[in-house]
């Protein structure tokens, strides 16, 4: 492992020689996201295992490479989970990638985000140095929160090498409730559901249908349910499941797929296209040939953003642009960690 | 004057130059650190921090920023040749929206004025630092405050949404948005418990979450302290993650029962309080699996309050423990070390032995949920000498946390306190790392100078080189 980490290094050291770029790449399962980047590869996935995990201390330290779908059931063994539901794509994603992209599944607006949960990282900046920020304990103020930044800058500030995760008990039972309602309804009766601290851990609305899956107290989920007026979903495990991993039917079409994240209180002008609305109406998934342009416009107005999920130019702006004091202060920051510019170049903004 | 050309920006009364008009600001809790300003500012608009900062960037002058003053670690101890910043007069809660659960608020409002703004709608501001009746939202982003719930509910990082930030150039920009997730690097992350060095917040959206319905402390006494951190280690094992759960030792039991005579049974060696909540049948059902996890682990005595009144009095004497303690030292120093919780029973025998060794009295308190230890050295500034053995004792407990995979701060920030374990805890790529990340947003370095990040020079100064694994960690630096 020494050995990889060593010739990671190398690699960038090379590539800072040659004015050359690098790409990072994990087990390939996103590799749709982001802007189109070029440069030799580097790969993570063989940099893979279990460093520590220690279910009363409620954490994991795992290398990149290593497999969520190990991790997962690894925590299932013992009652655990990742509490932000991460997707899992055809048993390729690893923990890495995930961590640099930052995306959160159904859960997140009921147990926090993928970087709610990062407690430590271990990476390697732009200048071959071997980094490691936060740790294993819940509670770590010391110096600045470098790992959480890590997390969602798609390995452009650096190449993680090492995560350390709070994780969280399974709920004790789960239920997943549906009834059809018209869009306007749902998105008020889940305010309401929300601020009554009733146990809702997923919440989603696809275009006929009102989606809600309760965690907790087996009888308090019961009572939660039927008080509610949903009736339950027998096939909602599998519809969490495919929902957090993209794989519903609104993910398989040829238009581009948008994903808006905008205040929960929102009126999102859908017109025709295909969509989905999860978080509790804080996450929009829009299938849609409307520009880019009309889009963030509209994400922006909302005082949200829209990302360009899969599909469309890749070359063109596929995160919400950035005011321009946003934008200044992401460009020092990248030259903070990565003044060469070898690390993943513009996959997220031109000149970033 | 350098500080003359702040009156053209600021309304009258709002720069303080005299001296006993200074004094107020000279230290904030860590009042063993104490440092006049050069002056003060008290602005009452985002326009006027704009321009006070912009006027420091041009005239190079040092800036840092206070909110209520009640941080333990000096991080808003002033410059003697800057001006010190007050928040204080930015006050007002903006809005309360129920139907998000969020409020927008100026950096200045109370913690627990969030709350109570909240209350009304049955929400309320989940992380509550001890001091949340003084200490304001702005100096909690800042720090990254924790408290008494933050094993459950977490830190403030995790509870807000958004903070509208003033760059030492004069700049407003916001970080973060009212959506959940934000475009391009973390800022909003960033910048939670950044202590003042990255820019000046002048206003925060927090998240608010219903209250729950119900909640309820169960008291436990053990008459051994690794018992009482095996139960911790039990209850989480089970599934079950306790509103609160904190632990207080034989010293801190005994000077709480003095001052407020909560109850407490004074001859166990620890005891364990645990909050649980929820809806009502979840909390009965662990409130028993609690209460039997307990007696497995050796509980000498497990009481379960019968009602919120029995739970306030339960939780009564934890909170006193800071004053309690007050009572039976001249002085106190609190530490702030995080540890895995695994190592609570080393910990505290080392910590007792280093008692001995310093001859300082120690009491010990601590969120058991999370492994951040608070013991509070006793000690007397008037001796001679005990300030001074106090703050090395002080150190060796920090550098005790950073070798059981600790560290030297879970929610009271570095300040001028911990800069010298900060060379202990991070390697010379790391901090030449945070230094870079510090440039990126103030290069000219005026943003509360010689906090929170040492210099690779300081560090060689402190002689805190702790040869790791046999390597001198900055061996291209002179020793003196």
């Amino acid at each position: 492992m020494e050995k990889k980490l060593k010739a990671i290094k190398q690699q960038i050291l090379t590539a800072i020689e040659r004015g050359e770029s690098l790409k990072i790449i994990g087990g390939n399962s996103k590799v749709f996201l982001g802007r189109d980047t070029v440069g030799s590869e580097i790969n993570m996935a063989d940099y893979s295992g279990v460093i520590s995990y220690e279910p009363t201390e409620l954490y994991i330290t795992v290398r990149a490479g290593t497999l969520l779908s190990v991790i997962t059931k690894l925590l299932a063994e013992q009652g655990q989970m990742l509490a932000f539901e991460p997707a899992e794509i055809n048993d390729k994603t690893t923990i890495g990638g995930v961590i640099a992209t930052g995306l959160s599944g159904p859960r997140r607006p009921y147990s926090g985000s993928a970087r709610d949960f990062v407690l430590g990282v271990r990476c390697i900046n732009g200048l071959a140095k071997e980094l490691s920020f936060g740790g294993q304990v819940m509670k770590n103020v010391a110096g600045y929160d470098l790992s959480r930044l890590m997390t969602g800058a798609y390995g452009t500030l650096g190449i993680i090498t090492e995560v350390t995760l709070k994780v969280l008990p399974q709920s004790e039972f789960e239920s997943t409730g549906v009834k059809v309602v018209s869009r306007q309804q749902a998105l008020s009766e889940i305010h309401d559901i929300s601020s009554r601290a009733a146990p809702v851990s997923a919440s989603c609305y696809d275009g006929e249908k009102m989606i809600v899956r309760f965690s907790g107290n087996e009888k308090f989920v019961k009572e939660s349910l039927k008080s509610t007026g949903f009736e339950e979903y027998k096939k909602g495990n599998e519809f969490w499941k495919e929902l957090r991993d993209y794989n519903l039917s609104i993910f398989h079409t040829d238009k581009p797929i948008w994903r808006l994240s905008v205040p929960s209180a929102s009126n999102v002008n859908l017109e025709n296209d295909d969509y989905l609305i999860d978080w509790g109406g804080s996450q929009y998934w829009l299938a849609s040939d409307r520009s880019p342009n009309e889009i963030f416009t509209m994400a922006d107005d909302l005082g949200g953003s829209a990302l360009l999920f899969r599909g469309g130019d890749r070359n063109g702006d596929v995160f919400q642009p950035l005011s321009s004091g946003l934008f200044k202060l992401q460009q020092e920051l990248k030259r903070a960690f990565d003044p060469h510019k070898v690390l993943n170049l513009e996959k997220m903004y031109v000149n970033i | 004057m350098k500080f003359e050309g702040l009156k053209q920006i600021l309304p009258d009364n709002a720069l303080l130059l005299s001296e006993e008009s200074r004094r107020v600001y000279e230290c904030d809790a860590l009042s063993a650190h104490r440092v006049m300003p050069g002056c003060v500012v008290l602005p009452n608009s985002v326009e006027q921090v704009q321009a006070v900062l912009k006027y420091c960037y041009t005239n190079d002058i040092p800036v840092v920023a206070r909110g209520a003053g009640t941080g333990l670690s000096g991080g808003a101890m002033p410059h003697e040749d800057g001006v010190l910043l007050s928040l204080a007069k930015f006050d007002q809660i903006a809005e309360v929206d129920p139907l998000q659960k969020i409020a927008r608020v100026q950096p200045g409002v109370r913690n627990l004025a969030i709350s109570a703004a909240a209350k009304p709608y049955g929400l309320y501001y989940a992380p509550d630092p001890s001091s949340q009746i003084a200490c304001t939202i702005g100096g909690n982003v800042a720090e990254n405050s924790g408290g008494v719930h933050s094993l459950k509910y977490g830190l403030t990082v995790h509870n807000i949404l958004q903070i509208k930030i003033v760059t030492i150039e004069g700049e407003l920009i916001t970080l973060g948005s009212h959506a959940l997730d934000t475009p391009g690097y973390d800022l909003l992350a960033l910048f939670t418990g950044s202590e003042g060095m990255l820019g000046v917040i002048v206003e925060v959206t927090v998240k608010l979450l219903p209250k729950p319905p119900c909640s309820r402390v169960l008291l436990a006494a053990f008459d051994d302290i690794e018992k009482a951190g095996n139960s911790v280690a039990g209850i989480i094992a089970n599934g079950i993650i306790p509103a609160g759960l904190e632990m207080m030792d034989k010293a801190a039991i005994r000077a709480v029962e003095d001052f407020i005579h909560a109850g407490y049974p004074i001859d166990a060696e620890a005891i364990l309080l645990c909050e649980l909540d929820g809806s009502e049948e979840e909390m009965l059902a662990n409130i028993s699996k609690v209460e039997n996890l307990l007696n497995e682990y050796g509980a000498i005595e497990v009481r379960i309050a019968r009602d919120d009144d029995e739970s306030q009095r339960f939780w009564a004497g934890r909170k006193a423990a800071f004053p309690a303690v007050g009572r039976i030292a001249p002085d106190y120093y609190c530490m702030d070390g995080t540890i895995p919780r695994k190592h609570i029973a080393k910990v505290l025998s080392e910590i007792n032995a280093l008692s001995e060794k310093y001859k300082l009295a120690v009491v010990n308190v601590f969120h058991a949920g999370d492994g951040n230890l608070h013991p509070l050295i006793l000690y007397d500034v008037a001796i001679s000498d005990e300030l001074k053995r106090a703050e090395e004792f002080g150190s060796e407990i920090l550098e005790l946390c950073i070798s059981v995979g600790g560290t030297i701060t879970g929610e009271h920030g570095v300040g001028v306190e911990k800069i010298r374990e900060m060379c202990v805890q991070f390697s010379e790529n790391e901090l030449q790392q945070f230094h870079a990340v510090k440039k990126a947003f103030d290069a000219k370095g005026l943003l509360n100078p010689g906090k929170a990040v040492p210099t690779l020079n300081r560090c060689a100064e402190f002689g805190a080189m702790h040869v790791h694994q046999g390597k001198d960690k900055f061996p291209e630096l002179e020793r003196f």
